[in-house]
């Protein structure tokens, strides 16, 4: 199409990976046209390998050609790259643009892996994640405050870091036995706000889709 | 008196400047060396991270740690944020990120390979002993082997410092924790930084410690070889004690427990 070869944006991604999906929502949100590149993450191709050879890892966002690597590294670059499409870092404030940083490495740092450790591990371990996801939730409730979207009014950066986790939700209550919608009821409504927007529905995968996968990872390890 | 502003608005650049943090965390040094590129004065408050200040618990509810940049009474948590916002608040004073969005893009990249992966490996080669240890070793050459890969013909071949002429971001993050790699090195009796394997990293990184405002900075020897010893001798004790569990990533557990210790209470590398 003749926009993806003007811009030259190509995604390297896996259909499920919720990193991969902040970028698809981040080009989205920008009206940027790109070809998605679907990846076998199980016998890795050379175009990947040679994107991406320190981690060899998707999301990879090919620029003309470059690559540039890591999810949040991704839709920065896309903000400053493409100034002329809506913001998703605040734009000229400082404090701002550090806070909603914060809230996206906080993502980062914590969810995903408790999340994992939630449907890997049994006895204590499955506890100890299952405490801590709860707290997890409860604290990006607590920066999200009153807000529509956590940087405010407009759907931004951190909203991008931790929507796709969205679908995860049924999958991380189902293992943890717990509730998103009662132990934190303005962050359910934030999902279900931001479900509302093309970008993200278009992008994000059913729930019940992702816990299949799920189910299939741990069958496949043996996990029991 | 300043005037009142919102909850969260940007205090204006005047306003005064406090830095919370530890005398032999890397990670503070990072932010002590980029105030002082930039030419701000700030006031410096050192914690006892045994017993650490309400007021930085105040300031950093989420992670309770240092370092901590407060501006105008806005708390500023986690060195690489901190670094950002400081480009961000002063745009026309000796900027740290490069102008271009595919350099800016790398010099993140690499940071995050600093703190994620060479940082990590390096404080498992302190942590840990025999065959562990081999292996962390060799992680942390294989990481160093990237870096030198980058300056010899990569995204900073030709390059004196990661920023170019002057010194960046990663410069400053890279920079400020590389110094563990020789007092490590000394406490341990493993060679780390093979001046011959990685001649460019360790020009480098001769270049950024010659800096005035990195001498400036970084702890003297002694008392960094001091305290790594003494540290090493915690660390050891710590790593006995957590032997007899075995779990799926055994290597990886015995050498992140004695670390996440290490890391919460003093050397953050």
């Amino acid at each position: 199409m003749a926009g993806e070869k003007k811009q030259g944006l190509q995604l390297l991604d896996f259909w499920v990976s919720p990193f991969g999906q902040r970028c698809r929502i981040a080009l989205d949100e920008k009206g940027l046209s790109y070809e998605y590149l679907e990846q076998d993450l199980a016998n890795k191709s050379e175009l990947l390998l040679r994107a991406n050879p320190v981690h060899k890892k998707i999301p990879v966002l090919l620029h003309a050609g470059r690559p540039v690597c890591e999810s949040l590294i991704i839709v920065q670059y896309l903000d400053e790259a493409f100034p002329a499409t809506p913001a998703l870092l605040p734009a000229g404030d400082p404090y701002a643009r550090a806070q909603a940083r914060f809230w996206a490495d906080y993502v980062d740092k914590k969810l995903y892996d408790c999340g994992t450790r939630l449907w890997k591990l049994k006895g204590d371990g499955h506890a100890q994640a299952r405490t801590e996801m709860v707290e997890i939730l409860r604290t990006l409730e607590g920066a999200l405050g009153e807000g529509r979207f956590f940087g405010g009014e407009a759907f931004g950066f951190v909203d991008v870091a931790l929507v796709p986790f969205t679908s995860w939700f049924l999958t991380y209550e189902r293992f943890g036995d717990l509730s998103v919608e009662k132990e934190c009821p303005k962050l359910a409504a934030w999902a279900k706000r931001c479900a509302e927007r093309p970008s993200v529905a278009k992008n994000l995968y059913p729930p019940e889709k992702v816990y299949e996968f799920i189910c299939g990872l741990k069958k496949r390890f043996g996990i029991e | 008196m300043e005037k009142k502003s919102s909850e969260n608005a940007t205090p204006p650049a005047a306003a005064p400047l406090k830095l919370f943090g530890s005398w032999a965390s890397s990670y503070t040094h990072r932010v002590q060396l980029a105030l002082r590129l930039k030419g701000l004065e700030f006031e410096y408050v050192e914690e006892d991270l045994g017993n650490k200040s309400d007021e930085l618990l105040r300031h950093n509810p989420v992670h309770k740690k240092v370092p901590v940049l407060v501006h105008g009474g806005r708390a500023l948590p986690e060195s690489v944020i901190i670094l950002q916002y400081l480009d961000d608040a002063w745009p026309e004073t000796r900027p740290l990120l490069p102008a271009d969005a595919f350099d800016r893009a790398l010099a993140r990249f690499w940071c995050h390979f600093a703190d994620d992966k060479l940082g990590p490996a390096v404080g498992a080669v302190f942590a840990s002993t025999g065959e562990d240890q081999e292996a962390a070793v060799r992680q942390v050459h294989e990481n160093l082997a990237l870096l030198e890969a980058e300056l010899r013909d990569g995204a900073f071949r030709g390059r004196r410092f990661f920023g170019g002429d002057e010194v960046g971001l990663l410069d400053v993050v890279l920079g400020c924790g590389s110094y563990w790699l020789a007092v490590f090195e000394d406490v341990t009796g493993v060679r780390l930084v093979d001046a011959d394997a990685f001649p460019r990293f360790n020009a480098w990184l001769r270049d950024f410690e010659a800096l005035d405002e990195v001498r400036e900075t970084i702890p003297s020897v002694d008392r960094l070889l001091e305290y790594a010893r003494g540290l090493r001798h915690m660390l050891l004790g710590l790593a006995g004690a957590n032997a007899a569990a075995p779990s799926a990533d055994a290597p990886t557990t015995a050498a992140a427990a004695p670390t996440a210790a290490a890391a919460d209470i003093a050397v953050d590398i």
